[in-house]
């Protein structure tokens, strides 16, 4: 047990702080913190010329082997690597999706084509991606997936919806599960497919959400095409690949997430010192709360850094979305009346109130917290199936 | 960067638990705490004796095998398993204060006799309150009283923190020594007993000043985190196994979700207080500058986790968790006399949150 960085990885951060000092300037350096929480609409096209800079810079998918594009990085570089990045406050990452979860499948599980086809424009910061999974019929029940794709000719013809997903109106691809075997059922007979999503056959609704803002959408396929060769993994063999997806390393992204609840929670302590919220001890409590608490989540995510075990994943889930939750409540709380204001008609919201509404979905995305207690109750505590 | 306990540690780790598993079984734990004097003397020889585990952080010059906080937290943690009644955390919490004040001359017969089997206490929180120090050198006493001194009936040395005048000083006395009475007290947590140490003129030892006394303290908090945590995860375990086995409505009750949800909630919370006591004690010796604010932060989170542990155990054992012959109340008196020892967990996240800079130091 040593929990000193090594002076290499001393080293790496030096260059990283280097490199985002050098670069974080001029149009960059005003992007300073957008896209936070509830703030994932703001300065897309801005934050998309910063993406290139970054694929530019070879910091984009860095975990990656070189043999792919990547530069290989350790686990802890890559906490490094996002650790600074969020002390820089550099904007919100646009392609979160495309990089953390698109490129670890196809390099794991596609083929030789898909990854030269795929992996160069994620690496660049040039190709977004978004998320196929849920459907109105299937959230937490995933394998209830009913968006069909049959093969005509040279291509996949997809009919179904897909709905929470993220970024859809600005992505070029999605990857989606979708049945392929009619009949099959649960997670048998479905496919992990590549759709290009500006054709006819897709259609883009945007949800507006709670915060009044558009991060989500509903995506309508209606016989929309990707060519036959857009299947990662076998034909039926979806279900496999897409957990894979789903069981990918997510201690690097949740150490880096960790340093913006800091810096938020920072802010929330600052302007309960300005209101004067923070003499009642109360609202001291809370705050002495949230640190200790967001300590402890350090600790346990470097504890399970590198673990494969889904089983973790939902522990820290089960740890960071009720924690940001409260903050989001703290946030509007030390502000008092004040926060019953909208700072601009007719809907534009203050940081504190764009946090208090946006945090309201972490406990439901990316498996609700209710289907992470199920996992950790079954798999981990090993109670019986209900 | 490395998280993993090594080869040797987790050694170390099995070694002490198959010890506990054939010594430190519910019936020795009660019937020392319950029926005896609250002191497992037996099992203790052999920890002190034959598995060598008081002296495992004590330099190998004063007698000991020298290694880490980390080795002594493995030890603490699985000795939390079991609530076995022995003087231990006092011991190797004193034994690093003394190290930590390895310059004074005074210091260094004291850890020897640590080394070959002394057992100590420790009176560092608001709740012992602080005699006075006078005089200096071979003639500094004591006088005073010293309340809630946890193992106390138990320990041959006392290390405490008292005052100098209006300045924090830590301190050691010998509870053998001519001006010490040491009263056994009645207690609601009866597998850690604790006592009232009088000084009248008591042959005192200065150990050092107020960062020594603070530091001594901070020791403490990352021996209780840990200790909580080997506590709360046989508790949890018990629970959780208690809960595949009891059938009601035809079904294991641990089926319901109303429960597991619950068990699930406790674990994840007791994974992360596992990884805040293991990096306090990491810190102890690979980051003493983080301790400070480390210390009240692992007493805290981890404490509370056994808290709640212990509590929901009771309930989702239902009635037989109610019982005096069920183990739960055990756990759940250890976690409330360990919270209000420590003079409650909110003022040790205060704490915690202040030295972060969070908060406004008062």
């Amino acid at each position: 047990m040593d929990l000193r960085l090594s002076p290499a990885d001393e080293e790496f951060r030096a260059e990283v702080r280097d490199w985002l000092g050098e670069h974080l300037r001029g149009e960059f350096a005003e992007l300073e913190g957008a896209g936070g929480s509830g703030r994932e609409h703001e300065g897309l096209e801005e934050r998309m010329a910063w993406e290139r800079e970054l694929g530019a810079g070879g910091w984009i998918g860095l975990g990656l082997p070189s043999e792919h594009g990547g530069r290989g990085a350790s686990l802890i570089q890559q906490v490094i690597f996002a650790e600074e990045y969020a002390r820089a406050g550099a904007p919100g990452r646009v392609n979160h999706v495309g990089e953390h979860l698109l490129a670890p499948t196809v390099a794991a599980f596609g083929s030789d084509e898909q990854r030269r086809r795929f992996l160069p424009g994620i690496l660049r910061g040039e190709e977004l991606w978004c998320q196929g999974y849920s459907e109105p019929g299937a959230g937490s029940d995933l394998a209830a997936v009913r968006t069909r794709a049959r093969l005509d000719g040279g291509q996949w013809r997809i009919d179904g919806q897909k709905v929470w997903t993220s970024l859809a109106t600005q992505a070029d691809w999605c990857f989606a599960i979708a049945r392929t075997e009619p009949g099959s059922e649960r997670h048998r007979g479905l496919s992990y497919l590549l759709v290009p999503m500006r054709q006819a056959g897709i259609e883009v609704r945007p949800i507006v959400q709670i915060t009044g803002t558009s991060e989500f959408s509903e995506v309508f396929f209606e016989d929309a095409v990707t060519d036959a060769e857009n299947v990662v993994g076998e034909p039926g063999e979806g279900w496999k690949v897409a957990m894979g997806t789903l069981g990918f390393e997510r201690g690097v992204a949740t150490l880096g997430d960790q340093i913006g609840f800091e810096r938020e929670l920072r802010r929330v302590a600052e302007a309960a010192r300005e209101s004067g919220a923070i003499e009642r001890p109360e609202i001291a409590d809370r705050l002495a709360d949230a640190w200790v608490e967001l300590r402890a989540m350090r600790f346990q995510a470097l504890r399970t850094l590198g673990s494969d075990d889904p089983r973790a994943a939902s522990v820290a889930k089960l740890l960071w979305a009720p924690w940001h939750q409260r903050l989001g409540e703290l946030a509007v709380d030390v502000l008092g009346a004040e926060a019953t204001l909208a700072t601009t008609a007719p809907y534009e919201l203050s940081d504190a109130q764009a946090l208090f509404l946006f945090t309201r979905s972490d406990t439901i995305y990316a498996g609700s917290n209710e289907i992470q207690r199920n996992i950790v109750a079954e798999r981990m505590l090993g109670l019986p199936k209900g | 960067m490395d998280f993993s306990f090594s080869e040797d540690q987790r050694e170390l780790r099995a070694t002490v638990r198959s010890f506990l598993d054939r010594h430190a079984t519910s019936t020795v734990v009660r019937e020392a705490a319950l029926e005896g004097d609250g002191f497992a003397r037996e099992p203790w020889q052999r920890l002190i004796g034959e598995m060598e585990l008081t002296g495992l952080a004590i330099d190998p010059e004063r007698g000991g095998t020298g290694a880490s906080f980390v080795e002594v937290g493995i030890a603490l943690e699985e000795l939390g398993r079991t609530l076995l009644p022995v003087p231990y955390l006092g011991t190797v919490v004193a034994a690093g204060a003394l190290t930590g004040a390895v310059d004074s001359d005074a210091a260094k017969p004291l850890l020897e006799r640590i080394a070959v089997g002394a057992a100590a206490a420790v009176a560092l929180d608001a709740a012992n309150g602080a005699p006075e120090l006078s005089g200096d050198g071979e003639s500094a006493t004591l006088d005073g009283s010293v309340a809630h001194v946890a193992d106390g009936p138990h320990a041959d040395l006392l290390i405490l923190r008292a005052r100098a005048g209006n300045e924090p000083v830590l301190a050691a006395v010998d509870l053998d020594a001519g001006g010490v009475a040491v009263e056994p007290l009645p207690t609601l947590d009866q597998t850690r007993r604790q006592a009232t140490v009088q000084l009248a003129g008591a042959p005192a030892v200065r150990l050092g000043g107020g960062a020594a006394a603070a530091r001594a303290r901070d020791l403490l908090a990352a021996a209780l985190a840990v200790e909580s945590v080997g506590a709360a995860q046989r508790c949890l375990d018990t629970t959780v196994e208690y809960l595949g086995e009891r059938v009601q409505f035809g079904r294991p009750i641990g089926s319901f979700q109303a429960l597991k949800h619950r068990c699930a909630d406790l674990a994840a919370a007791l994974e992360a207080a596992r990884s805040t006591a293991y990096y306090a004690a990491w810190a102890v010796d690979g980051a003493p500058e983080e301790l400070p604010e480390l210390a009240p932060l692992a007493r805290a989170v981890c404490g509370e986790s056994l808290w709640r542990v212990a509590a929901e155990s009771i309930q989702l054992h239902g009635g037989i968790g109610f019982t005096w012959e069920h183990d739960a109340h055990l756990y759940f008196k250890r976690a409330k006399a360990s919270e209000l020892l420590a003079g409650g967990f909110r003022a040790q996240r205060r704490l915690a949150a202040e030295r972060a800079g969070i908060l406004a130091a008062p």
